[in-house]
């Protein structure tokens, strides 16, 4: 059993990444959209934390490229037929609203 | 596969295009959409009052098009509208006011209907917040 | 066999209608038969505390449809442990009773249970 779990808001001043990444399973992936992309800020405590959390972390490649933010290599970039895709392959998607 | 969308945020908030970028993905991969559930503040975009200025993307007429076009089932929640005064023409001349902004394709209906449409789909997608 | 719905209630009582219509979701849900879970994590501990005055602010009292859950057949109820303590509140002495208290890896296993999930 795995769970998609989605993330739209910014970690800064939200404790939606904190609490989600507290109950993410070890067969979860973890998919940043919209401002939950500043995670992937370098230099940034959500940056360290994601980078040494070893997850399946996704992130929506028109926000990166909107805040002009880089991919790193422990992430990977998809689009929308991608995120559809990922919907399938997990059993079930965490959106956290 | 088949896919229940809920949306729960307005039409001005990104993750209202999201959700209509994610459902036209989905419908593009060949998968079907059973039903799209507007609820919270997701029943602004069933709302044709919404005036776009020229140079943004209109999400409610991109909703009313994409749900038209594809003959899909899109459903608002009656109460989360009736309380945030998303009226169709019945519910208008049921309260007494003056402004009805719910029209076709759209349907006000109740909670049973985002019920009915997670029995129905293998997978529900939900779009709101940010 | 009908799938079954984890709703994930995360707001306070009086942030705005989120509380409530998390709980509407989950009535509906009941009335209708379905297997549906409720999980109070963050934020969303604050609905269980007792004592609580809705009409100090003007609102309508959770409480009311809050006890009405197991009415409506739902009875699988469960508190996150960690987003109590965090918030000094007592998971002993909460306004409901039966809520089974999770710790974080018991959450990811409640998650996998489920057939689908709302958090809200």
């Amino acid at each position: 059993m795995s769970t998609l779990h989605v993330l739209s808001h910014s970690p800064f001043g939200d404790n939606r990444l904190a609490s989600c990444l507290r109950v993410m399973g070890a067969q979860d992936a973890l998919l940043l959209c919209g401002d939950a992309t500043y995670a992937l800020q370098p230099g940034s405590a959500p940056f360290a934390t994601l980078q040494a959390a070893g997850l399946n972390l996704f992130v929506l490649a028109e926000d990166l490229q909107a805040r002009a933010l880089d991919t790193p290599d422990w992430a990977e970039a998809i689009n929308y037929s991608g995120f559809v895709e990922l919907s399938i392959e997990h059993d079930k998607v965490n959106t956290w609203l | 596969m088949k896919f229940a969308i809920a949306l729960f945020s307005a039409a001005h908030a990104p993750s209202s295009r999201r959700a209509l970028l994610f459902a036209q993905a989905a419908l593009a991969g060949g998968h079907d959409i059973v039903r799209l559930f507007f609820y919270q503040d997701g029943v602004y975009n069933a709302c044709d009052s919404v005036v776009t200025p020229q140079d943004e993307q209109d999400l409610p007429k991109q909703w009313r098009t994409f749900v038209s076009d594809n003959q899909l089932d899109g459903v608002v929640c009656i109460a989360a509208a009736l309380r945030r005064g998303v009226l169709n023409d019945e519910e208008a001349q049921r309260y007494q006011r003056s402004a009805i902004c719910v029209q076709a394709p759209w349907a006000l209906s109740g909670l049973g209907q985002l019920h009915d449409a997670i029995q129905d789909a293998d997978r529900l997608i939900c779009f709101g917040g940010a | 066999m009908a799938q079954s719905l984890l709703l994930i209630s995360r707001q306070a009582p009086w942030s705005g209608p989120g509380a409530r219509e998390a709980l509407d979701i989950v009535l509906a849900g009941g009335a209708f038969d379905l297997p549906i879970g409720l999980l109070f994590l963050d934020d969303g501990v604050f609905q269980l505390t007792s004592g609580q005055n809705a009409k100090a602010v003007q609102q309508k009292d959770l409480s009311a449809n809050l006890q009405a859950l197991p009415m409506f057949g739902v009875d699988d109820l469960f508190v996150c442990a960690d987003s109590a303590k965090a918030r000094g509140v007592a998971t002993d002495a909460l306004a409901l009773g039966d809520m089974k208290v999770l710790t974080a890896a018991d959450i990811a296993t409640l998650i996998d249970r489920y057939d689908q999930v709302i958090t809200l």
